[in-house]
């Protein structure tokens, strides 16, 4: 008998020993990016720092995207940095993506990050929204020297008051676009999209979300009676050639960073490179003539989407102060979080190891959402509808007025605080907004005092 | 027995000095904490500011003296006042943040690299080259750069007589285009609203800055960027490539004087000290850790005495056998004071700072 205890004494230890699922408390809820992809840094430079755990070759090529990131281009023949335009929408990656931030929303000037996608209805081959005749899909509102630009963009607010119940105010400008100065008729059925430059840090993260989860996440037809749709959309992917999950762009047309890279280089910059070899503006009568293709070296280009791939996460700041805890219960209870994931996990990620197998705090489940109409742009992108746009990432919002000066949200910048943001929420959101302008001054503070630490 | 009293000797010797107060008692460094940040920005950021926009104006007239009288003495003079002008510019680089980098003062005045094309299609036209002109001009088309190519051509083979008409108006609302650039930046330091006062109310107020430490932080992270800059982008890509092509400011030769200005602005930030010298992040490190303060002075030192060891041309320079181990030994120089700034000087802001 005394034996049968002790085996089963011997029993219930090893029982004990076995793996237990980590308490999710435990966790260090600084941790936005996991463990090798954080950053300890909240100065402007804050979206700036490599993911750890690099080679030295590894090191090199995040170096080299870096520089190439940041480097102004010039017209082509040019000794240095060559092939700039002839369109353009502005000069470097970093122009638009200051400090690998957001933008401002203001367009054809040097400091300018929106630019508007143009399309008339029906698709292309690839299944996107057709292009404009001598526009193609993006108007480029800036030009070298000497080549006239596709037309500027007129940017124009309308201001409406939101009033929560206490009697407190805020005031919303709604944008509208015109198109000044077309080079050639623009056809009647256009459909403007604007974009304004969003953050690139963490993307690397981001790509590494097995595919798996975020169709977990999708719930198109809403079977689950919540409210919350979340659809996925499936982008071209011109390296692969097949279409792919969409994870990147503010439609999510975009599978992958390198597709990202190679069209911003060719829309934005009018940069040709080995995915988009043929000048955007090619038939029209800006077009330069040089047989300078690809205008950006291959390995610069991977450089770069290396460089993307590879930007650290900042750290979350005051994660234990009542307040910010209470705001972070408040996200919870008001719905934010069932489309702004709190917490998702990444998968394996043989080529870099810091991406791989993390627990990281995007904030978002990289799906479409219906917005509602007054942030709809009209307009098709693959999948999307002009209601739907995919639910941004929250990691670093905190940090955009140190890097970014005022900080502008949404897909058009026309929200000028994280408050201005919420209340612009419509469609599959309003609920949570109604929940949100519901809560007590108190409790509204303590909400916004979490989002400004993430 | 003698051994282990030595050692507890020591230990207690050591554990007493460890005890007693720091060389300053709380509240004087809690004001020097003010005092350093005050002096940062009205002595070091303010005054540099200052100096950047009399340099705009210098150059200025002398482009102006040089258009109404072409000869070489003029060009001399306005390539003097570039050199000067230059220099300022550069050892702002050392505190790159606020509305320099909010405001995109840094791109709108020295962009780089020069785009030949479209310059030279633009003085081809007849482009009237205003100053709103100017303004709307791709980056690369204004700044320093343009004037720098117009006023010295290869390693200064320009001369006055042969700078065209174009050339002078291009150049003269070039640099009125800087003088407005200079002007504004210092206006947003110094008029309402003023980021001045963010700075100086750091942690009490500011809505930029909670805390006072973010500011110490967000000073001592420009330190270390523009370290890295030097040390490991401005000097590093020409060198590994053997490149001269990517040499900034390659036209007055003037490339490793920058580099050395970028690090002469650390030490004005570092000492307090770019005209007047008061309080400095020296008097707070000597506070607490006087080797700390010591190693990081020498390694600044260290660093900028370097440069005078690169006497050919930069892009000469790179080039083998060029002065590549002198190169070498300037960014070993720069990798070292990366380190210690980022390693030690920062940890030592976010333990002593926590306000």
């Amino acid at each position: 008998m005394k034996y049968i205890y002790s085996f089963i004494f011997i029993l219930l230890l090893a029982a004990c020993r076995q793996a237990q699922p980590f308490d999710e408390d435990a966790y260090d809820e600084r941790l936005s990016g996991g463990g090798l992809a954080t950053v300890f840094d909240e100065t402007q430079g804050a979206f700036g720092h490599e993911v750890g755990g690099l080679n030295k070759r590894d090191n090199e090529v995040h170096g080299i995207g870096d520089v190439t990131f940041e480097q102004s281009f010039v017209a082509a023949p040019a000794p240095v940095n060559s092939g700039l335009g002839p369109l353009f929408n502005n000069v470097s990656c970093i122009s638009c993506h200051h400090n690998d931030g957001k933008g401002t929303p203001s367009a054809g000037m040097t400091n300018s990050s929106l630019l508007i996608r143009l399309s008339v209805p029906g698709k292309d081959a690839q299944g996107q929204v057709s292009s404009v005749d001598g526009f193609g899909g993006q108007l480029q509102d800036l030009g070298i020297f000497g080549k006239q630009p596709e037309g500027t963009v007129e940017i124009s607010y309308i201001d409406s008051i939101v009033t929560y119940l206490e009697g407190t105010t805020v005031t919303l400008r709604k944008p509208t676009y015109r198109i000044l100065n077309p080079y050639q008729p623009l056809p009647a059925n256009l459909e403007l999209s604007p974009r304004l430059a969003p953050s690139v840090f963490g993307l690397g993260l981001l790509e590494s979300i097995p595919e798996a989860t975020i169709l977990g996440f999708a719930d198109e037809n809403d079977t689950d009676g919540d409210g919350i749709s979340g659809k996925a959309n499936y982008g071209w992917n011109y390296f692969t050639k097949r279409k792919e999950l969409g994870r990147f762009g503010l439609k999510a047309s975009m599978p992958d960073i390198l597709n990202q890279s190679a069209g911003a280089f060719h829309q934005d910059m009018g940069i040709t490179t080995y995915l988009f070899p043929t000048e955007a503006v090619y038939g029209q009568p800006q077009f330069d003539g040089l047989a300078d293709e690809p205008e950006l070296a291959d390995t610069l280009l991977n450089a770069v989407a290396f460089y993307l791939k590879t930007l650290s996460v900042p750290a979350r700041r005051n994660v234990t102060n009542p307040e910010i805890k209470r705001g972070q219960a408040l996200f919870k209870e008001t719905g934010c979080a069932n489309c702004h994931k709190p917490v998702v996990q990444t998968g394996i990620n043989l080529a870099i190891p810091a991406l791989s197998n993390q627990r990281i705090q995007p904030f978002t489940d990289l799906l479409l959402h219906d917005m509602g109409p007054a942030l709809s742009d009209y307009r098709e992108d693959f999948l999307a509808n002009g209601n739907e746009w995919r639910t941004p990432p929250l990691w670093g919002i905190g940090l955009f007025e140190k890097t970014n000066g005022i900080p502008y949200f949404l897909h058009d910048g026309r929200a000028r605080s994280i408050e201005e943001a919420i209340l612009w929420h419509g469609g599959e959101a309003e609920k949570t907004k109604s929940s949100y302008m519901k809560l007590s001054v108190s409790e509204r503070n303590a909400l916004l005092k979490f989002l400004k630490s993430l | 027995m003698k051994k282990m009293t030595i050692t507890l000797s020591v230990f207690l010797l050591w554990g007493s000095m460890g005890c007693k107060p720091s060389t300053v008692d709380q509240e004087d460094f809690d004001n020097l904490k003010k005092e350093v940040i005050n002096h940062f920005a009205d002595h070091v950021a303010v005054a540099t500011y200052e100096d950047l926009h009399t340099g705009a104006n210098n150059l200025h007239n002398a482009l102006l003296a040089l258009e109404a009288n072409p000869i070489e003495a003029n060009l001399a003079t306005a390539r003097t006042a570039w050199k000067e002008m230059r220099s300022v510019w550069e050892q702002s680089e050392s505190f790159l943040f606020g509305p320099v980098d909010a405001n995109s003062y840094d791109p709108n005045t020295d962009t780089w690299p020069t785009d030949y094309v479209q310059m030279d299609s633009l003085l081809a036209s007849t482009n009237p080259l205003s100053v709103s002109d100017i303004e709307g001009f791709t980056l690369s088309l204004r700044g320093y750069h343009p004037i720098e190519y117009i006023l010295f051509g290869n390693h200064g083979d320009r001369t006055a007589a042969s700078i065209t008409a174009r050339q002078k108006t291009y150049m003269i609302n070039l640099s009125t285009d800087l003088k407005n650039s200079c002007s504004k930046l210092l206006n947003d330091w110094v008029t309402p609203p003023k980021y001045i006062d963010e700075v100086k109310n750091a942690g009490n107020g500011s809505t930029i800055y909670l805390k006072k430490q973010e500011i110490y932080l967000t000073i001592v992270e420009g330190l270390i960027g523009i370290c890295e800059e030097v040390g490991e982008g401005k000097m590093k890509d020409p060198f590994d490539t053997q490149d001269p092509g990517i040499v900034e400011s390659p036209y007055s030769g003037n490339s490793t004087t920058d580099f050395k200005n970028n690090i002469m602005g650390i030490q004005n930030v570092y000492l307090g000290k770019y005209k007047i010298d008061g309080k400095g992040l020296n008097d707070l490190v000597a506070a607490k850790n006087k080797s700390l303060d010591n190693k990081i002075q020498t390694q600044i030192t260290a660093a900028i005495n370097s440069f005078d060891n690169i006497t050919m041309y930069y892009e000469d320079a790179i080039v083998p056998p060029g002065q590549r181990v002198q190169i070498q030994q300037t960014m070993d120089a720069l990798a070292t004071l990366k380190t210690t700034l980022d390693t030690e000087l920062k940890p030592f802001i976010i333990q002593y700072i926590t306000d």
